[in-house]
């Protein structure tokens, strides 16, 4: 069967004003929704990382000591012990620093004594239940001990390492590419060693945004309690975290007055936090872009409308002459497919040449020809939907109408 | 001829109701994507001093690691100073003004029944408060002799004056800070420069701190930066005095000067000093000693994100498809009405006078659509400020202050709506005024 696109073709010659500004629409509609889908993907794949942190039960408590007489070990081991006696309470511990909220410390290691650092890593200091307190699972080796656990840095001393150390399994992979890290020793840039006793694994340390957020050390250690507050992570039973950090406010902000209670935060407040903008980015971008289909969808259904109520002499003539129902109906999908077509060409190299732009710009993998393919259909089927009702539409005048002056 | 002309054109929008309203709602929808994404564009990528833009200057030396630069993704200078190279260059007389700062955590107690809380607090010398043009409510900032040796005396913010006093002058009342006693000597008016670009740690659109008190009391209390400290040099660091010493980057520093040739002399100043200690044995990266206005510090420090550029391509993506939509259809309805002008043609009207018509009844849309473009943008900022809102629960500033809807993004957008449609209505305008009359007349 053939299609007679010649006709038609030339017809659309002939008038092209309209069919021109259609195809530029679908164009720029599959620019803007193949690397838009793009976008959205990555970040949904971003936010979708497991962070191997047991983040909607565990809740943060913030310390400030402010006076001289603020001792810190004593503190740490006064609240530590009062919040491990609440009955649904799982566990806690002390850390320096709050994961996933994008603020944090990063430190080199090296494998070799002398080595020159390349890169620097997460590192985090938990006390022996900082593991069970973020939820995170220990895949290989041994947790930290209560004995291992090293007293504070202070101002006057604050260069000393840790003797073990517990890494991410991605961190381990790169320090020692392709042995097991258990029992390997790291050194820190004073050529000061650690043992790796443990990994863990999957886990999102402090820097989500970061190219490699799972490169992740922990340390046995009470944390650095000048420049900031001491954290508290505490992990509830499900469902009681709410009641919990009431009262864990409560009591806190009384129980010690060298000390005030910054806050008391869910966790999942940090990483919502730092993950706002590629929420904010994905809303915004799926908004826009489904709008965008939706205007050029209801363009290509009127300017259809429109072109079918003008034509309906040249129809009813087609019509009175000989072509049946399904011909006019075909002549206006025709046309469609024509003009979407063409949009679809010009189309891809937009899509293209912004999806090169977007690479360069965000240091992304050039875009994939998957998104183009499936792009380049679901504007062509949304172009001959929009068309099917005013071809329809079309295929109903009547015959008669040829013999008429108007 | 205007009045009837605007009958016209109602009678024209009453006779297809249903594409007007679609190309009034195009219209609408392209102007609210892009009022709202320039609104946005527009706060973030602001300079807030930029009367000062050939004044004022970061100052930045590259003084990291011989083997790499600070960052691997350019090869600018870090974007702080250690203490050491901050105390040198604080000694020159050629800026007018000069200011060695940073942030550092802070406890205020000691008022009332107040409960003690902690109050984020920068530590800065003087002239901070000038130089950055800082309003005052009540009071003043402190001398340079306040500096070193240090004075007990704060600035307080507005917000802070609010919560400690109730809002009332409290010049000249003490309080504790980190549980020393302070007199307070000033308290701000409203102050939130967007984005807060003398110092970019910590937060680009976070608000200033809460109190401010004299350089001197960083070594005097030892108080760290709390944002931003980065090192590279493996040395050891057991005391405050050695990490004053050390090559760790973690103050700022600005200076104002007024002309070229100050500006000449302060970098020949810092280029004497790098060259004493490159000879030394420091500073063994290429020279890069840079003196950065406020927009190009912005700039450098990439105020204004990747995804905003995106947003705003995406923004005029989206009122292209709009507008050409519009072109489309306002070119469908002309020619459709095509026999009415060429009667209107047979019986003495002048192309330009069709033009003209046309041209009325696409400015009578493009006020349509911007009216309701107007109204969708708001919508879609309340939207946009909901969405930060829910997530900066516990702390007013950042990102949802920066949707506010203001007189100039109102103008501008119905600056855009009338002209980007009007643009958009020429074509037709002017193809129907071409139209031969005597076709339409004929088959009449």
């Amino acid at each position: 069967m053939s299609l007679h696109v010649r006709p038609i073709l030339s017809a659309l010659m002939r008038n092209r004003t309209g069919a021109v500004l259609v195809a530029m629409q679908i164009a720029i509609a599959l620019a803007v929704l193949v690397n838009a889908l793009y976008i959205v993907v990555q970040r949904a794949e971003k936010m979708g990382r497991p962070s191997g942190i047991d983040v909607d039960n565990v809740m943060v408590v913030a310390s400030a000591g402010f006076t001289d007489r603020f001792q810190t070990v004593p503190s740490i081991q006064d609240d530590l012990g009062w919040l491990r006696s609440l009955p649904g309470v799982v566990a806690a511990s002390v850390t320096g620093s709050v994961p996933l909220s994008d603020g944090g410390n990063n430190n080199p290691l090296v494998t070799r004594p002398g080595a020159h650092p390349t890169d620097n890593f997460n590192a985090l200091e938990i006390d022996e239940h900082g593991l069970a307190a973020l939820g995170v699972r220990l895949i290989a080796g041994r947790n930290f001990t209560h004995d291992e656990i090293q007293p504070p840095l202070t101002k006057s001393d604050s260069s000393r390492f840790v003797p073990e150390i517990i890494v991410s399994r991605a961190l381990g992979e790169r320090l020692f590419p392709g042995q097991n890290p258990l029992g390997k020793r790291v050194y820190d840039s004073l050529d000061q060693a650690a043992t790796i006793v443990g990994v863990v694994d999957p886990i999102i340390g402090n820097f989500p945004s970061n190219d490699h957020p799972d490169w992740v050390y922990f340390l046995p250690r009470y944390p650095f309690a000048f420049g900031g507050p001491l954290n508290y992570v505490v992990r509830t039973q499900p469902g009681q975290r709410a009641a919990l950090m009431r009262v864990v406010e409560a009591h806190m902000a009384k129980s010690n007055p060298d000390r005030v209670i910054d806050y008391v935060r869910p966790l999942n407040y940090f990483r919502d936090l730092t993950y706002l903008s590629d929420r904010a980015m994905e809303i915004y971008l799926i908004t826009v872009t489904t709008l965008l289909i939706a205007v050029t969808c209801l363009g290509i259904f009127a300017l259809a409308t429109f072109n079918v109520s003008t034509r309906t002499k040249q129809i009813g003539t087609r019509r009175a002459v000989g072509a049946r129902r399904r011909d006019i109906v075909r002549y206006f999908l025709v046309e469609n497919g024509l003009i979407t077509s063409a949009g679809v060409v010009v189309g891809c190299a937009l899509a293209l040449g912004a999806g090169y732009w977007l690479s360069i710009a965000y240091a992304l993998p050039r875009l994939n020809l998957y998104y183009l393919v499936g792009g380049v259909l679901l504007l062509w089927g949304i172009g001959q939907l929009a068309a099917w009702q005013p071809a329809r539409r079309a295929a109903a005048v009547s015959p008669s109408v040829a013999t008429r002056t108007v | 001829m205007l009045g009837y002309y605007v009958r016209l054109a109602l009678k024209s929008f009453g006779r297809n109701p249903g594409i007007t309203t679609l190309m009034v709602l195009a219209i609408a929808l392209g102007i609210a994507v892009c009022v709202m994404t320039l609104t946005v564009y527009h706060a973030m990528s602001g300079n807030p001093i930029w009367w000062k833009n050939d004044r004022l200057y970061a100052v930045t030396m590259d003084n990291w690691d011989p083997k790499q630069a600070y960052s691997k993704k350019s090869t600018l200078p870090p974007p702080e100073m250690t203490y050491k190279d901050t105390q040198v260059l604080f000694r020159s007389d050629v800026p007018v003004r000069k200011v060695m700062m940073y942030a550092t955590d802070g406890v205020i107690s000691g008022v009332g029944t107040v409960p003690s809380e902690r109050a984020q607090t920068r530590v800065t010398t003087a002239d901070f408060f000038a130089m950055f043009e800082v309003p005052f409510l009540y009071g003043n900032g402190w001398g340079a002799a306040a500096d070193s040796p240090a004075q007990p005396v704060i600035v307080l913010s507005r917000d802070e004056n609010e919560k400690l006093f109730g809002g009332a002058n409290s010049v000249g009342r003490t309080l504790r800070w980190n549980d020393h006693e302070f007199r307070i000597v000033g308290v701000l008016d409203d102050w939130y420069p967007r984005p807060r670009y003398y110092d970019l740690n910590g937060g680009q659109f976070n608000p200033p701190e809460k109190a401010f008190i004299p350089y001197g009391w960083g070594a005097e209390l030892e108080l760290l930066n709390n944002e931003e400290t980065d090192c590279w040099k493996p040395e050891k660091l057991d005391t405050f005095k050695d990490f004053m010493a050390s090559d760790c980057v973690w103050i700022q520093m600005w200076v104002e000067l007024p002309s070229r040739s100050s500006r000449e002399r302060m970098q020949s100043f810092m280029d004497g000093y790098w060259a004493e200690q490159h000879r030394a044995g420091r500073f063994q990266r290429p020279r890069d000693n840079r003196l950065t206005n406020v927009g190009n510090w912005l700039r450098d420090n990439k105020v204004v994100d990747t995804d905003n550029r995106v947003l705003v391509g995406l923004a005029f993506a989206f009122l292209a498809v709009c507008l050409i939509n519009t072109v489309g259809l306002l070119l469908a309805k002309f020619l459709n009405g095509a026999p009415i002008s060429g009667v209107r043609r047979a019986l003495g009207a002048s192309r330009r006078q069709i033009f003209t018509q046309h041209l009325i009844e696409v400015g009578a849309l493009s006020v349509l659509g911007a009216l309701l473009g107007m109204g969708l943008a708001a919508l879609g900022l309340a939207a946009v400020r909901h969405l930060y809102a829910s997530a900066h629960l516990y702390h007013r500033g950042g990102y949802q202050e920066l949707m506010h809807f203001d007189v100039t993004g109102v103008i501008w957008a119905v600056v855009l709506a009338l002209a980007a449609t009007l643009a958009a209505g020429l074509y037709p305008a002017w193809r129907i005024g071409r139209l031969p009359p005597a076709l339409y007349l004929k088959s009449q």
